[in-house]
């Protein structure tokens, strides 16, 4: 298992326990955010959901869905 | 690391839809592009016309008005932004700085219409009578059909030829479900990438119709352009729940809200037939173009005891 940090805007920041090679997409559904309505900055860049974690990263979730 | 499908640079985006990862380059490039598309194959603007754009700060219409402002500086078109300002307080008082400061930044003539001037209530106040009055409307009915009609006046009083907002391929496909959801043929026709009513409004475009909203957050996330990205407090029920599903359908079958828009559009001239068509006259209290007697922005605002204040909402200094 690694450590990584996740910092959802808005909540918390959490430090979660993970397989290694879980990939941001996997950890967004463990952490209850769909990926279609977040930008994930990956240690301050952005990414595309399918980079794989590994110890000490620092993911930010930035919800950027707010029409309705 | 991922890499980019079209240059190799890193990726910052997995297009599922497509099947493709982009950078941050590659992204900007194809969002200005569909942007431009959308305008073209549309003939949303036709050079040198003067187009006002709604521009509330949030992410949507701010890149809506940066697009606009590059797009409109090679066709020789005039761009001028409005702000409805409805009177939101924690909402619309912390992006309605951003709104100006942006215009500002790119040097477009902003213009900023209140609730309160020309209704004589905001908003918030409005929310409240209408629970003491037991209307059984919720916030988002008199939002939405107020701004519009201000929209509509303000543009035509600016002399603009379109007014483009900032609707992106998510508040299209939501508003397609929630039309059908409720049973409203005529509200479901005048969805498109264009609508261009009848005399006294003037023609609605929607350059971002097909740019999904999580691609117009990282334009301007990416190109770091200022937006406000809270969600209205108002924000609640059915609008939010087709979201929710919408999001979750496309999440597990990437390119739903494509289909469910080119079906949309496969559809739309066959409905026509169907709606029926209205002569537009003028409302009896506040003389707007309307298809009744009465114009909806002042039959909600009768049910306030409110009447429209303004007559006019554009004033500009002499120079």
């Amino acid at each position: 298992m690694v450590e990584i940090t996740v910092k959802v805007v808005g909540q918390r920041t959490r430090r979660l326990k993970v397989d290694p090679g879980t990939t941001i997409a996997e950890l967004l559904r463990r952490v209850g955010q769909n990926r279609e309505t977040v930008v994930v900055r990956l240690n301050g860049r952005i990414v595309a959901e399918e980079e794989r974690l590994k110890e000490g990263d620092l993911i930010e979730v930035i919800p950027v869905v707010t029409g309705g | 690391m991922l890499r980019c499908s079209f240059c190799g640079r890193r990726a910052v985006y997995h297009r599922r839809y497509a099947g493709v990862f982009l950078c941050d380059r590659c992204l900007i490039k194809s969002v200005e592009r569909r942007f431009r598309r959308a305008i073209n194959e549309n003939k949303l603007i036709l050079p040198g016309e003067r187009v006002a754009v709604a521009v509330s700060g949030g992410k949507d219409s701010v890149a809506c008005m940066h697009l606009l402002h590059d797009y409109c500086r090679g066709k020789r078109c005039e761009l001028v932004a409005i702000t409805i300002d409805e009177g939101i307080k924690g909402y619309r008082d912390e992006s309605l700085p951003i709104a100006r400061e942006n215009a500002e930044m790119l040097g477009v003539e902003h213009h900023v219409v209140s609730f309160r001037e020309a209704f004589g209530a905001t908003l918030d106040e409005m929310v409240k009578v209408a629970a003491q009055r037991s209307t059984g409307l919720n916030p988002c009915t008199y939002c939405g059909v107020l701004r519009r009609s201000l929209l509509n006046q303000a543009a035509r009083e600016l002399g603009a030829d379109r007014l483009a907002t900032g609707h992106n391929l998510d508040d299209e496909t939501q508003a397609i479900m929630l039309n059908y959801i409720r049973a409203d043929l005529s509200r479901l026709y005048r969805l498109g990438p264009g609508y261009s009513p009848r005399q006294g409004f003037v023609p609605r475009i929607k350059p971002l119709r097909e740019i999904p909203e999580k691609e117009v957050a990282l334009f301007a996330l990416l190109k770091g352009i200022k937006v406000h990205l809270a969600v209205c407090p108002y924000a609640s029920g059915i609008h939010m729940e087709v979201r929710d599903f919408l999001n979750s359908l496309e999440s597990n079958h990437p390119n739903s809200k494509f289909m469910i828009l080119r079906m949309f559009d496969e559809i739309k001239p066959h409905l026509e037939a169907a709606v029926p068509g209205f002569e537009a006259r003028g409302c009896e209290s506040c003389g707007e173009p309307t298809s009744s007697t009465l114009c909806k922005s002042c039959e909600l605002l009768q049910g306030l005891g409110l009447m429209r204040r303004r007559k006019n909402l554009i004033f500009v200094e002499p120079s």
